[in-house]
């Protein structure tokens, strides 16, 4: 922990130039002792299936999601108690921390599967996901890093555009994922997981 | 050299979604069929949609100041506060509501006797509530199909009655039907006593039921009597009726992805119920370069106006207050929120359209600007909507700040 806090108030000068707002990383820091790390990882890096690693994420992207959340817009019920009441202020100091960690993938990943690995690749370019996730797939502003994300995080947040079960705040992820199968979904997904 | 390269992109994405030539190449998985929204879509583009500001602007944060308007206008905040707040309605008692998409919220905005306003939250946790419109003492709002009727809405502010579903009634496009497309609405009360509302296209361009999507449509208060008042019309968020002529009019926001000039977006004049204004086949009075069918666009309505390429305009109301200069008189102010599908930032504003005796739109001038900085390619806000209130001032929601401006004119 002490460690965690020491590399999370080295990279907090970055965090202050890159934040447009008065966001507060070391307070978000704070808050996130308490209420996220125990799911989303100490060092913002999931190690809990289903949940979301967070580390890296743009800023952007925590702060919507998380009044989405609050809204009870988006629906994730392991989630929505934590972000029911949070404060503006409190989301925006959590997302300038989070988007202050560097980003990884989890101790638990999968070995990689090259056919798999190939399979997704060449779904990514004819659905153009780097038009809008950026050719690293690290993400910009609302648009989340989905580079070395939880396998299963991916196949769950991809089925559930499909599905129509989530909105994001406009409806390109909607239309990005329309009639793609379950087997081109977990490829989409294993090969974004070993991206690093 | 682009319009050849899109017509190429369109043939391979038409190729790769008919199904009957899948076999001919069947060695691997045959890949997913590139869907209707990617059609067009160059190699290596990075435009994406800008980010929304969900969480309070501080007041001092809304760029007022930043605001240029033409001489003898001035525009000062009249609430802020309200994130993400998009199309307005105002109550007999001078309660401006207004709506919002992802937030899911509607606000109500209540003006002190010192002149300043307090606000409130009407209704939240909606999916889009973008469709505003009283009837009466009742406030209507449109979430996606959802139609919810707030009785007496002036009078129960502090304590919001639960509202009268009206959602059968009404029986518009789910968010699925819509496969979470273009499923926002804006509501409009005709002089006629209906209910005036879109129903977008739901896809960005694509083959669609033209007696679903892409419309215009008007309902009886209780949701009875639908009728298409406009076909071929791909997404409009802002209509209202001309105060003397009493024709509905209409703003439209073009297709996504067929260069950063083509097509316009546009305003339409429904002369008479049911025309078809021509989307998929074309926009902006020319032909689609994917999706024409061989159709002559002179067989459709033509635009009234071009309102310029991916400017996003919006909300739109005729001005008939006694304000400002009588210049401005039932002509129509647009509210352009601003473009992410094009290299330069287009819009960020908000535009007149000038109507001359016959109703013909004679030119289209910029009225509200200073939110687009062209140097930096960035903008300080997003205008969505206008409101003439009773007073004769002009309202201006920006959803990217959550805050609405007051413009008002003194000689």
């Amino acid at each position: 922990m002490t460690l965690f806090r020491l590399l999370a108030a080295a990279l907090l000068a970055a965090a202050f130039s890159v934040s447009a707002e008065a966001a507060d990383p070391r307070r978000g820091a704070d808050l996130a002792a308490h209420r996220c790390v125990n799911c989303h990882g100490d060092n913002g890096r999931s190690q809990t299936p289903g949940v979301p690693s967070l580390a890296g994420q743009p800023a952007d992207f925590i702060t919507v999601q998380m009044i989405l959340l609050r809204e009870g817009i988006r629906q994730a019920p392991a989630m929505n108690p934590f972000a029911q009441g949070v404060p503006d202020q409190d989301i925006e100091d959590l997302a300038a921390f989070f988007a202050s960690l560097p980003p990884g993938p989890p101790d638990d990943r999968a070995p990689k599967d090259e056919a798999l690995f190939a399979a997704g690749q060449a779904l990514a370019g004819p659905r153009h996901c780097a038009t809008c996730h950026v050719a690293d797939y690290g993400g910009r502003a609302q648009i989340p890093r989905v580079a070395a994300q939880r396998e299963e995080y991916l196949v769950h947040a991809m089925t559930e555009y499909r599905d129509g079960k989530r909105a994001g705040v406009d409806t390109q992820m909607n239309s990005a994922v329309v009639g793609l199968s379950n087997a081109h979904i977990a490829a989409l997904a294993h090969y974004l997981a070993h991206l690093d | 050299m682009v319009r050849t390269s899109l017509l190429a992109a369109g043939f391979l994405a038409a190729l790769a979604t008919l199904p009957s030539l899948g076999p001919a190449f069947a060695q691997a998985p045959a890949p997913a069929p590139v869907p209707g929204w990617a059609v067009g879509r160059p190699e290596g583009s990075t435009l994406a949609p800008h980010a929304p500001r969900l969480t309070v602007t501080p007041a001092d944060q809304v760029p007022v100041g930043a605001l240029r308007l033409p001489p003898g206008f001035q525009a000062e905040i009249y609430a802020h506060g309200i994130p993400g707040a998009r199309m307005m309605a105002e109550g007999p008692n001078g309660t401006i509501f207004a709506g919002s998409r992802a937030i899911g919220r509607v606000y109500a905005v209540r003006r002190n006797a010192d002149g300043t306003t307090r606000t409130s939250i009407v209704a939240q946790g909606l999916a889009q509530p973008n469709g505003l419109v009283m009837v009466g003492n009742s406030l209507f709002v449109i979430a996606v199909n959802r139609v919810l009727r707030y009785d007496n809405i002036e009078a129960n502010l502090d304590n919001v009655p639960a509202p009268v579903e009206l959602t059968a009634a009404f029986g518009l496009p789910t968010e699925q039907e819509h496969a979470g497309n273009h499923h926002w609405k804006f509501a409009s009360l005709g002089p006629d006593g209906r209910i005036y509302t879109n129903v977008g296209v739901n896809c960005n361009v694509c083959e669609t039921d033209r007696d679903k999507f892409a419309l215009l449509v008007s309902f009886n208060p209780d949701g009875s009597d639908r009728r298409i008042e406009a076909r071929g019309v791909r997404n409009s968020v802002g209509m209202a009726h001309h105060p003397v002529t009493r024709e509905l009019w209409a703003t439209n926001n073009g297709r996504d992805w067929a260069g950063n000039d083509w097509p316009n977006d546009t305003l339409h004049r429904i002369r008479r119920s049911g025309e078809d204004h021509g989307f998929p086949f074309c926009s902006a009075g020319s032909a689609d370069p994917q999706f024409n069918g061989g159709r002559a666009c002179s067989e459709f309505v033509q635009p009234a106006a071009l309102l310029g390429p991916h400017t996003a305009a919006l909300g739109m109301r005729f001005y008939t207050g006694t304000m400002f200069p009588e210049q401005y008189r039932n002509q129509i102010f647009i509210a352009r929120r601003g473009s992410w599908n094009r290299e330069r930032l287009s819009g960020f504003d908000v535009a007149v359209a000038h109507l001359d005796a016959q109703g013909n739109v004679t030119r289209v001038e910029e009225f509200m600007t200073g939110l687009r900085d062209d140097a930096n390619q960035r903008f300080l806000g997003r205008p969505v909507d206008v409101q003439v209130a009773r007073d004769g001032a002009l309202l201006v929601a920006d959803e990217q700040m959550g805050a609405i401006y007051r413009i008002t004119y003194r000689q």
